[in-house]
């Protein structure tokens, strides 16, 4: 069986490292100053941030038991980068600390205040949901989340650590076999499970509007973050030893068809959100779209149509494209940043508490830019030194060297 | 007398011997040629140098006919032929229309993706000559197959089935027309 020695991950990962602190840091103290001037916009720069780099976090857990469900040799390549994207919940979990606290303290958020309102709808909310709308069950909610993403973060990566120390074939099979197994039904409760999340972070901040399509927007959207974070991590690395052994144009060929894949899909899931809401054409549900369509915003929902559908949708269809694993990294880095424009897009026009800005007021914060800095420099540090302590590829995985043995072939 | 011969064939135990011969019979120059597996092999493309299909080509213009077919039949029905009013909007609608614009763009470039391979590739075949030899039939199963056809302009029968025998095949046949 393989070497895991040889499987190490590069020390230029420890640079990276440094700088995604430094950044990280910097902009962090940015964004403290800019929070306690402003408590409430820079909750709400945070929550941008928060959702889009924990998306990649809950991403990659999705597709982790996504690729002991289906196989194939681009989960194989990918599975320890995805291991260590999910570890790094409990640095997720910390970062959540200042939206628990926001709506704790009412800062943040409108349905922390609708309690006082004496508007009638707000009333039939507030009865019609009752103990929902709480803050704190809203907290306690968050916090049944992590735990459950946490049993499952736990368990895969438990099983992985078991699968690098068998000695056998047959061993690292059943280890295999146990991942595989949890993670069919485990799929279901993670789908539920995120649902439930993004309803409390990102629906509730308009809680007079509703969507029943809103989980499966992030379970699409975070699937594709995960995608493009994987293609762009692995395209840096992919000449250096040891990814240099490892991957092959294949493997960013199938990571390509599935960005491709979800591309398609999250249009399809907004389209179908948009079509119903259309067509029911009711005023509780189109209030969503109409501040979306007016001004500024209407700008950013033409440019997510365009950069975060149409474009990559032609040019990934093209084979030769997903070949190229520079050209793919670059589409990707541009699509992830389309993902942060498309919660901005979602967070935006959504009721401030402090009224400051009339609803649907198009508006960028200068927090808007360095709040997703901050989390992201953070959460980067926290991944790379995840990545570093554990071998890059699971060498011991029975398909292993089936997974690799053809990308040499180019 | 001796019947005219389709080509020559060579049969192989493995797929990285197939691949190898076939990279061989391409650096000698044959043009061509074909080769048999039971399974797909991604290599084979580029050993035996066959050139990349035009069917995503025609498939991409076969959706973008049924995209304006959708659009254009709706607009036709809605706009010329039946205007009605449905729910105070507009008779031409375009979040109503894409649905059944979309459907149309994945109905024409399935059955261009179909039809067209079967157009290109020569299919229904009643009868093709490879199966006059009778091993031919493991190709399915085991074996894999060469075949350098006699309308190859390099072909000429002495030399070509010596250097097929030169490739350490298992056995080469006279593939008969």
């Amino acid at each position: 069986m393989a070497n895991l020695d040889d499987y190490q991950a590069p020390a230029v990962i420890n640079r990276w490292r440094t700088l995604a602190l430094g950044a990280g840091g910097i902009a962090l103290l940015a964004w403290a100053v800019g929070t306690y001037l402003n408590p409430e916009q820079g909750l709400r720069s945070w929550l941008l941030g928060f959702i889009f780099w924990a998306g990649i976090t809950f991403g990659s857990l999705g597709v982790l038991m996504l690729q002991y469900l289906t196989g194939g040799a681009w989960g194989v390549v990918i599975r320890r980068t995805l291991e260590a994207a999910t570890r790094t919940l409990p640095l997720v979990a910390l970062l959540f600390i200042p939206l628990a606290l926001g709506v704790y303290f009412h800062t943040f958020m409108e349905f922390t205040h609708m309690a006082e309102s004496d508007k009638a709808i707000d009333i039939h909310i507030m009865e019609a949901r009752g103990i929902y709308m709480a803050p704190w069950f809203w907290i306690v909610r968050s916090a049944i989340y992590f735990a459950v993403f946490g049993v499952m973060v736990y368990l895969l990566n438990k099983w992985s650590v078991q699968q690098d120390k068998t000695e056998t074939v047959e061993e690292s099979r059943l280890v295999l076999e146990k991942a595989s197994r949890f993670s069919g039904p485990t799929m279901v409760f993670f789908a539920l499970t995120v649902t439930f999340a993004v309803v409390d972070w990102m629906m509730m901040l308009d809680p007079h509007w509703f969507s029943t399509m809103w989980g499966l927007l992030f379970v699409a959207g975070w699937g594709l973050s995960c995608f493009c974070f994987c293609v762009a991590l692995l395209a840096s690395l992919s000449n250096t030893a040891p990814m240099n052994r490892v991957l092959g144009k294949r493997h960013f060929h199938d990571l390509g068809k599935l960005m491709l894949a979800l591309t398609m899909v999250w249009a399809y899931f907004n389209f179908s959100q948009f079509l119903i809401i259309w067509a029911g054409n009711l005023p509780e549900e189109t209030t969503w779209y109409l501040a979306r369509m007016k001004g500024g915003w209407g700008y950013i929902g033409i440019i997510l149509i365009v950069f975060h559908f149409a474009f990559p949708f032609l040019v990934l269809l093209q084979q030769d494209f997903k070949r190229k694993a520079r050209w793919l990294a670059t589409l990707a880095m541009f699509i992830l940043v389309m993902r942060i424009v498309d919660m901005f897009y979602l967070i935006g026009p959504t009721p401030r508490v402090s009224g400051t800005l009339g609803q649907g007021a198009f508006f960028i914060s200068w927090m808007d830019v360095v709040a997703p800095i901050a989390v992201g420099g953070i959460w980067l540090w926290w991944f790379f030194g995840q990545l570093l302590k554990r071998p890059m590829v699971p060498a011991k995985d029975p398909y292993f060297e089936g997974a690799v043995e053809h990308g040499h072939g180019h | 007398m001796e019947s005219k011969l389709h080509g020559i064939m060579a049969e192989f135990d493995t797929p990285s011997d197939l691949v190898d011969a076939a990279r061989k019979v391409r650096d000698a120059g044959y043009t061509k040629t074909d080769a048999f597996s039971p399974f797909p092999l991604h290599e084979i493309d580029e050993a035996l140098g066959i050139k990349r299909s035009i069917l995503p080509y025609l498939i991409f213009c076969g959706g973008i006919t049924g995209l304006l077919s959708g659009i254009g039949l709706q607009y036709f029905v809605h706009v010329f032929d039946w205007p009605i009013i449905v729910g105070g909007r507009p008779h031409f609608s375009l979040p109503a229309f894409i649905p059944p614009a979309y459907e149309l763009t994945i109905l024409f470039s399935a059955f261009v993706a179909v039809f067209g391979m079967l157009f290109l590739n020569g299919l229904p075949a009643p009868y093709h000559p490879v199966f006059n030899v009778p091993r031919f039939a493991l190709a399915t199963r085991e074996k894999f197959f060469l075949i350098i056809e006699s309308k190859d302009e390099k072909y000429e029968y002495a030399e070509t089935r010596s250097f097929m025998e030169s490739l350490a095949p298992q056995e080469v046949f006279d593939v008969e027309e």
